[in-house]
């Protein structure tokens, strides 16, 4: 084995483009489409297949729909062990996966299940883990390039890992867009490969008591949104207004969150959510980097603050300096009457 | 029995006193003050609030250079009953595989029943280091932590989790590693008789990678990602258009969403 670096492995040995399809009860997480497509942008460049790797209970219908969305192949690991989801059996099962059939990148979605597992992959195989990443590629000799935000949101630094493989990231939701589904695909029942379950029950050392979830808004997916900031000094009612007449959902900044205003699961920014919505309305947002961060990918975007130097006028298309209890309400009543609501879809 | 609590706290730059290099633009971070990672307060509130329910002893524990002692002062602080430092030139360039080692060793040498960590560092938010520790020891995790339950009858600890669209509680065995949820515990101020002893008599006890056993196993040579490069992130070009009337604003909303 003289090819072997100086880390004690050959490259060459791992090859393909490996997408982990995040799936509870049958729910497949968006940020699995996002990445999914964007392995596929990875592997027209390396010429490198594109696998869907998927772990939980009846996945027939998830591995089918990651062919139609152009997975080349799906790994399946099917069993009640990895339902709901636990760090331990998921990453034992992942592990042992990644160490049989050797993947030069493995791309999971960096939500909380995903950032919990990977590290239990990423350990044992002493592969390369980078978080948190918002930008991929990979160069001339397939070695990928991670971008991750630094220093708060100002600096991207591209993370390599040039000796040691897997070369693995958890990458954010909301960052890509995901591919289309083509439903006329003939799914080719060979492309489905079902492979050993390594963990048993008894072997456990986790144990899910009670799960709830369900109804907690998935802002990522939104079209519209009207997001509150520290400006609004606990006051939803005109943001609220606001977004029923934009027909939008509400979001918020960290120091929204953190004053305990709107829930944790609406926050946008760099400790948050990102999101991409066709209309962005900052109602009291400063408009910090780290807040900026989460929502410049949005379409348009609209600043409302009392502050005439407040950032957010410079990350924003069209702003109104005013007070936010006078001015939401006014703007839902005129375009109430311009019906804007019914324009879209 | 008396169950061992071990805090991972780091050290790191103030993020609220991060100011600009007016010669280069560039967030100069070396002059910002050092503090304690905020996130890992909750970590420290939420071991003290195991030890208010069963017999324990709770040990704060950083990686860092001499100069983090201050870290460890602060935990004594608040009330924990030692501190490790762990210190070696032998560390530096770790990314978070030999870091979340060294830590796993530790706690590995200090007989842990429990590490608590926080979410993740305010320096480099990676938020991989406690399932990192868990992993080198083959123990139990329970990562985005709202809420902690003791359960020494059964040799579990449970945790309220966050997860996307909901909660769940999970009951883990012992030894756990745990990663809390920044904001969701009410760190408990340090009484001054603590803070006088913390700062004047408290000396905490020193690791070195030898120590743990660790020296060829930690730093850059055995880290698997480096930094290839740093870019300035160049801001979205927007119009930065300020109306002055309602209605106008209302007419660029009609205009966008038709």
């Amino acid at each position: 084995m003289s090819d072997t670096n100086d880390a004690g492995i050959n490259p060459d040995e791992y090859e393909d483009v490996w997408v982990f399809i995040e799936e509870h009860a049958g729910e497949v997480m968006p940020v699995s489409w996002e990445l999914l497509e964007e392995g596929k942008k990875l592997t027209e460049q390396t010429g490198e297949n594109l696998v869907a790797l998927a772990i939980g209970e009846d996945l027939e219908d998830v591995a089918e729909e990651a062919l139609e969305r152009g997975a080349d192949r799906v790994l399946v690991a099917d069993d009640p062990v990895f339902e709901p989801y636990r760090a331990d059996p998921y990453g034992a099962q992942f592990r042992a996966m990644v160490e049989a059939r050797k993947p030069t990148i493995v791309l999971i979605g960096g939500t909380h299940t995903g950032r919990d597992f990977a590290g239990r992959v990423a350990v044992p195989t002493h592969a390369g883990l980078t978080a948190d990443v918002t930008e991929i590629d990979v160069d001339e000799d397939g070695l990928l390039q991670a971008r991750r935000p630094a220093f708060g949101g100002d600096i991207l630094a591209t993370i390599l890992c040039e000796d040691h493989r897997p070369q693995m990231a958890t990458i954010r939701p909301g960052v890509f867009e995901p591919g289309d589904r083509d439903e006329n695909t003939a799914v080719d029942a060979d492309a489905i490969l079902e492979v050993d379950v390594v963990v048993d029950e008894s072997e456990t050392i986790s144990e899910v008591l009670e799960r709830d979830v369900g109804d907690t808004a998935d802002i990522t997916e939104a079209e519209r949104i009207v997001a509150v900031g520290e400006g609004v000094e606990g006051d939803l009612e005109p943001a609220l207004e606001l977004a029923e007449a934009l027909d939008a959902d509400l979001a918020a900044s960290r120091a929204a969150v953190d004053a305990g205003w709107v829930d944790g699961s609406r926050q946008v920014g760099q400790t948050g959510k990102t999101v991409r919505p066709d209309l962005y309305v900052a109602v009291g947002i400063s408009g910090a980097i780290q807040h900026v961060e989460g929502m410049n990918k949005s379409g348009t975007v609209i600043a409302i603050n009392t502050d005439a130097n407040a950032p957010i006028f410079e990350h924003a298309d069209h702003g109104i300096v005013g007070d936010f209890a006078d001015v939401c309400p006014k703007l839902a009543e005129t375009l109430a009457t311009e019906a804007v609501v019914e324009v879209d879809q | 029995m008396t169950w061992t609590i071990v805090v991972g706290v780091k050290q790191v730059p103030d993020a609220d006193e991060v100011g600009i290099d007016p010669d280069t633009g560039r967030l100069d971070r070396a002059s910002a003050p050092a503090v304690m990672n905020p996130p890992d307060r909750d970590a420290l509130e939420a071991a003290l609030s195991i030890k208010d329910e069963v017999e324990a002893r709770v040990i704060a524990i950083t990686m860092g250079p001499p100069m983090a002692t201050p870290v460890l002062e602060e935990a004594i602080a608040m009330g924990c009953d030692d501190a490790v430092l762990i210190t070696d030139r032998a560390f530096a360039g770790s990314d978070t595989w030999p870091t979340s080692l060294t830590l796993a060793r530790a706690a590995e040498n200090l007989e842990a029943d429990i590490v608590l960590c926080g979410e993740e560092t305010t320096d480099s938010s990676t938020g991989q280091v406690p399932p990192g520790i868990a992993a080198h020891n083959g123990w139990a995790q329970l990562t985005y932590a709202e809420a902690v339950e003791p359960r020494p009858e059964e040799g579990r600890l449970v945790a309220k989790r966050d997860v996307e669209g909901g909660h769940e509680m999970v009951a883990a065995e012992l030894p756990v590693v745990v990663a809390v949820a920044y904001g969701e515990f009410e760190p408990r101020p340090a009484p001054l008789h603590r803070k006088i002893y913390a700062e004047n008599e408290f000396e905490p006890v020193q690791l070195t990678a030898e120590d743990l056993g660790i020296k060829d196993e930690v730093g850059l040579a055995v880290s698997p990602t480096s930094v290839g490069g740093m870019e300035t992130v160049q801001p979205v070009e927007r119009k930065g258009e300020v109306v002055d009337e309602i209605d106008e604003l209302a007419d660029q909303i009609t205009e966008v969403l038709s």
